[in-house]
């Protein structure tokens, strides 16, 4: 009888276990990762150009590095890994001209727009146009989570700076 | 022939604005007990039919059936077959869809060749299936016409040949509509009474599995759930993107400017961040432990207590249970987080165990 009692207290004691929420854990990994890394960066000082490209870079690599699951993350580290300037998000250049873009047709096929705007939305995931289209209507939400947490992070980080 | 098929049931129904609709959709369920009671091999393309008219109410769509029900009578002999009608008002179309019945073949076919009819015919499902959508509910009749048209695909191969050709053309005039709405494919699917359905199921089952995308990121984007249809929301979901994405650029931009104030604060404040977390989940652990571990020492034998982890060190000394809140937490020192996780999953494990390896050195 008390043994009972004991066993299930312990069923109540295995419920509470390692259910962290994979948003805490991405934000965990993200700024673990990424504050020992803007120190070390801090440490060697370039100029305040290179220096931006080099914190993009880090910004990315711990995005990419905490994501790891997710197919997205494995593309972004691909381009990091490969090229020394790396322009994983959009400029904001052609941000305008895209939306721009949308209004202007109104018309046409109704199926080439959609189409089209899948393309759009492919250019922006890392590695989004080598998936197919179901593949990255998934990855895609995925990645606009872990793009929320980031900035989050990222403001957190920033706040604590100033 | 039209007006005499809805006189009598238009003295019958005294609704307001759905006059049209529901003196249809009664009809139409006369004619498909009668023609469903009456004869056993019913051709499904005509059940189809009258189900999917029954379902889809419409000034519109009265035009149509009649049309239907025209072709067929100058196709075949409209004899009456037998199927003695109770209703004198429905003789003449039960007679005309009998005849229609007689040679489904050929009148389907014909009529499916007629692309303009397809078209006109889609278009006006897209404006039904609007409708519908705002009246009644959709996933009953899904599954109606699923269920439909799941038992007419295995009921019927001799439609794929003459329909073939035509469900071509109709399926791609259906895409452009049904990319939207899905209801509108299912529909016109069924009234073709298509038996090629090995594209088109796959061609479904990829779209609903699209939209189950698109919903979920429905929930994500915000301001998502007012815009309706894909491209709008795909619209809203790519200037998310665009703008999370420069908001991550500013940032960085900004820490890189910032970047010479950067010190050990910052360090200290997310580990003490993930320190404080911990420490709440594992106070949680640590005073049910006390309480199991007094209980289990009130019946039992104490275990012999072997620190194998000294990852967690906590001097808990053992004190009546009303005194479980005096708990000094001082003492907790995490030197790793990930070596918190380890002590916790074994916990998991046996009685003896998990008092043994969880490293608490309980004096007594």
């Amino acid at each position: 009888m008390e043994r009972q009692i004991i066993n299930k207290k312990k069923r109540v004691f295995s419920v509470e276990p390692n259910k962290i929420p994979p948003s805490e854990v991405f934000t965990r990994k993200y700024t673990r990762l990424l504050v020992p890394a803007l120190k070390k960066l801090n440490m060697n000082k370039n100029s305040s150009q290179a220096n931006q490209l080099t914190v993009k870079h880090e910004v990315d690599m711990a995005l990419a590095l905490s994501a790891q699951e997710f197919a997205w993350s494995r593309f972004l580290l691909q381009k990091l890994s490969s090229s020394n300037n790396p322009t994983t998000t959009t400029s904001s250049s052609s941000n305008g001209i895209r939306i721009q873009k949308r209004s202007g047709k109104e018309g046409g096929d109704e199926d080439g727009e959609i189409e089209e705007k899948m393309r759009e939305l492919q250019k922006l995931l890392p590695g989004g146009e080598e998936m197919n289209v179901e593949e990255m209507l998934g990855e895609i939400g995925n990645y606009i989570k872990c793009l929320e947490l980031q900035t989050i992070a990222l403001k957190s980080i920033v706040e604590d700076t100033t | 022939m039209l007006e005499g098929l809805v006189s009598p049931e238009n003295l019958s129904l005294s609704s307001m604005d759905m006059n049209v609709l529901e003196r249809l959709k009664w009809l139409q369920q006369q004619q498909q007990q009668q023609v469903v009671s009456q004869s056993s091999d019913n051709s499904p393309e005509l059940l189809q039919i009258l189900q999917f008219h029954e379902s889809n109410n419409d000034e519109l769509l009265q035009s149509t059936f009649s049309h239907f029900q025209m072709l067929g009578s100058c196709f075949g002999p409209s004899p009456n077959m037998g199927f003695g009608p109770s209703h004198e008002a429905m003789d003449g179309c039960i007679s005309r869809t009998s005849s229609f019945q007689m040679v489904p073949v050929d009148t389907m076919g014909v009529m499916l060749k007629n692309s303009e009819e397809n078209r006109t015919i889609s278009s006006k499902n897209k404006r039904k299936s609007e409708v519908k959508r705002r009246e009644e509910e959709k996933t009953e009749k899904k599954i109606k016409v699923e269920a439909e048209t799941e038992s007419n695909m295995k009921g019927k191969s001799s439609m794929s040949n003459n329909t073939e050709a035509s469900s071509d053309t109709s399926k791609e005039t259906s895409k452009g509509a049904s990319e939207i709405q899905k209801l509108d494919y299912i529909h016109v699917r069924s009234r073709r009474g298509q038996a090629t359905d090995r594209h088109s199921l796959a061609e479904r089952a990829r779209r609903e599995k699209i939209s189950k995308k698109m919903k979920y990121l429905q929930d994500i984007v915000p301001g998502c759930k007012k815009v309706t249809g894909q491209a709008g929301m795909l619209d809203e979901i790519i200037n998310y993107v665009q703008s999370l994405q420069t908001q991550v650029e500013f940032l960085s931009m900004k820490l890189a400017v910032l970047d010479s104030e950067l010190e050990l604060a910052v360090e200290d404040l997310y580990v003490k961040q993930d320190q404080t977390v911990i420490i709440q989940k594992l106070l949680i652990i640590f005073f049910l432990f006390c309480y199991e571990f007094q209980l289990q020492a009130y019946f039992t034998n104490l275990p012999v207590v072997n620190a194998s982890k000294p990852s967690i060190m906590v001097d808990v000394p053992l004190f009546p249970l009303d005194q479980q809140g005096s708990l000094d937490l001082s003492v907790i020192n995490l030197s790793q987080t990930t070596s918190t996780e380890a002590p916790s999953a074994s916990w998991e494990t046996q009685s003896r165990s998990l008092f043994n390896t969880s490293s608490l050195g309980f004096h007594y």
